[in-house]
């Protein structure tokens, strides 16, 4: 790689400054790169959106439940299990359950029983989570995790 | 010539730069975490049986993870490394692939509890040295706690009722020890207790450096402290007058309890600690709780080296003969001042005057039934220098010349004032039994009736 063959206008002093300084580029661009790694977080101080919600068998056809403290409706029929989020897509109040569908007590929106807006302010249907089979056969609900309506889950 | 030598230095020091940052960067990508995410992902495929199982474990993601408790205001990390505990798949597996013994995590799901909250150690940490803290080179507050202590972390929510219930003979046995062995005698807990050691309140959650390590055998922890103090606290703390020494046993249990003394409550809704009946403790009970640690059985009266005094035999016949309930009551209240026995009334050790009755009478439940006759003492007629003359032949080769006991018990000091002229009358002329106290009276060393009330004026005058 010296100055052998006919390129004979790269000194061997010229071949030493020069891969000095690419060496020395490479390992700043190196340190640049990783001090621009740490701009973003692996992790973050905070609740996991994730969460266990019981064993499938808790949760036979039929059953309506309401988690308040996760903010999340599960619902369970024999096509399968889906789980709507209580959050009203207006101000993020909570809504709460009627014969027709849900309502939320804020400013009246109002959607159908699987969360499509049918009146008042909401701008978009009540989103679906994903609902998973954890190892340990716990129903995992992950509430930054939306899915089409109408997704069932099939246990 | 010179630009050759500069640029062959630029160069070296390019490339010692060069391999610096690639180090860093390789350590960056390969924490020891991935390692056993990998290895994790890889036994978890094996071990999978159905095709739902395998399609899990195949899409299972290397990655850090963290449990965020903003209740308990605690990030673990555990399960970076950790990974299967709550998989039962990985039952098998050893350690740290291993699902999570037993059936607590069911009760105590990993996302509401995280996992310091029991195993301590540091959550935050994301290599087993510095996560675990062992090793007398990390010295973090909390190292992770052995699993033969883990039942201190139940106290934390369960009250001892339930846990007896539920199979924690561990710490059941260890409070058994402590009140069995009079370690309140002289360490105070929840407000009553001795003082000639450290208050034990919050014990459990101080931090390392509490403890002086100096003498610590193996591993350099708040366990290890204990344990070795408990079988011998001399080893641990040259200067210590304790005198209970356990087996080692004994002493694991006894750990589990102390650690499980923290200052650290949960919040409420973790907490399952139900009002617990106080019951009432008897005589024997509150006798094995403060006195047993320095007068055992109260049978003999031996001179302790540690103490530098001899404890006196308090259910020793002999004594109780001539000291009335009384007057023994008075000791236990106001204590003897310049000996290790303290005061135990409410406003010093904590023990009410109900307890204290109880007490009294079960040590007065050795005193036989003969009482000896009462003798007329006026010690009016006492002579305090012949008295002294006296005493400084007689009594004070044991006494001391000032009173300030040696051998024999310090005579200096209330109680001592107060006591009963009978009392010290009778304990001079009859001596006291299986002591080295001789009978001074006519029929034993001679002295006469006035004689011993010179004395006994004397002795009030200190």
């Amino acid at each position: 790689m010296s100055s052998t063959g006919e390129k004979t206008e790269i000194g061997r002093r010229d071949f030493l400054g020069v891969s000095a300084i690419v060496a020395g580029a490479i390992a700043m661009l190196s340190v640049v790169a990783g001090a621009l790694r740490l701009t973003k977080s692996n992790v973050y101080y905070e609740q996991s959106q994730k969460f266990k919600i019981g064993r499938p068998e808790n949760f036979p056809a039929g059953t309506k439940v309401k988690l308040d403290e996760k903010k999340v409706f599960i619902f369970s029929e024999n096509s399968g299990l889906y789980a709507i989020s209580s959050i009203c897509t207006h101000l993020g109040c909570i809504v709460s359950q009627t014969d027709s569908g849900f309502l939320c007590p804020c400013h009246g929106s109002r959607y159908d029983g699987i969360g499509n807006v049918v009146g008042g302010p909401a701008p978009r249907a009540l989103p679906w989570l994903e609902i998973s089979l954890h190892e340990d056969g716990n129903l995992v609900v992950d509430a930054s995790k939306e899915v089409k309506s109408g997704t069932m889950f099939l246990i | 010539m010179q630009s050759r030598f500069y640029a062959s230095l630029l160069l070296i020091s390019a490339l010692i730069l060069l391999a610096f940052v690639s180090y860093a960067g390789l350590r960056e990508l390969n924490p020891e975490w991935k390692t056993y995410q990998k290895e994790y992902k890889r036994l978890f495929f094996n071990n999978a049986v159905t095709p739902d199982m395998k399609k899990k474990a195949a899409e299972y993601t290397v990655g850090i993870r963290q449990i965020y408790i903003k209740d308990l205001n605690r990030v673990d990390r555990c399960d970076n490394c950790h990974v299967g505990v709550e998989n039962p798949l990985m039952a098998k597996e050893k350690v740290p692939y291993r699902q999570h013994s037993g059936t607590y995590l069911k009760d105590h799901p990993v996302t509401k509890f995280g996992c310091t909250i029991c195993h301590l150690g540091q959550g935050n940490a994301t290599n087993k040295k510095e996560a675990h803290a062992e090793g007398h080179d990390t010295y973090w507050d909390y190292p992770i706690l052995p699993l033969k202590h883990i039942q201190s972390s139940c106290t934390q929510c369960h009250n001892m009722d339930f846990l007896s219930k539920h199979g924690a003979d561990v710490i059941i046995e260890g409070e058994k020890l402590f009140n069995e062995k009079g370690c309140k005698g002289c360490h105070k807990l929840s407000g009553n207790g001795g003082v000639l050691g450290k208050a034990l309140d919050g014990v459990g959650s101080q931090p390392i450096h509490y403890f002086p390590m100096r003498y610590v055998e193996g591993e350099r922890t708040q366990p290890s402290w204990l344990k070795q103090h408990f079988e011998d606290p001399r080893k641990v703390v040259p200067e210590s007058v304790m005198k209970v020494k356990l087996t080692p046993e004994e002493a694991d249990k006894l750990t589990t309890y102390i650690l499980s003394i923290r200052t650290y409550d949960p919040p409420k809704i973790y907490r399952r600690i139900n009002e617990e009946p106080i019951v009432a403790k008897d005589g024997h009970a509150l006798y094995n709780m403060y006195c047993v640690a320095c007068h055992e059985d109260g049978k003999l009266s031996a001179f302790d080296e540690n103490l530098k005094g001899t404890i006196p035999a308090i259910e020793n016949p002999a004594f109780l003969m001539n000291a009335d309930d009384r007057f023994i009551e008075m000791v236990v209240k106001e204590g003897r001042k310049g000996t290790p026995m303290t005061s135990w009334q409410l406003s010093s050790a904590g023990l009410t005057d109900e307890e204290i009755k109880k007490i009294v009478s079960y040590v007065a439940l050795q005193r036989g039934h003969e009482s000896s006759k009462p003798v007329s003492v006026n010690l009016k007629t006492g002579d305090k220098d012949a008295g002294k003359e006296i005493f400084n032949v007689r009594c004070a080769l044991c006494h001391g010349e000032k009173g300030q006991g040696g051998l024999g018990l310090n005579l200096a000091n209330q109680i001592i004032k107060k006591a009963d002229d009978q009392y010290l009358f009778k304990t001079i002329r009859d001596g006291r039994a299986t002591t080295p106290m001789p009978p001074f009276g006519s029929t034993g060393l001679g002295l006469t009736d006035q004689q011993i009330v010179n004395v006994i004026s004397y002795i009030k005058a200190f």
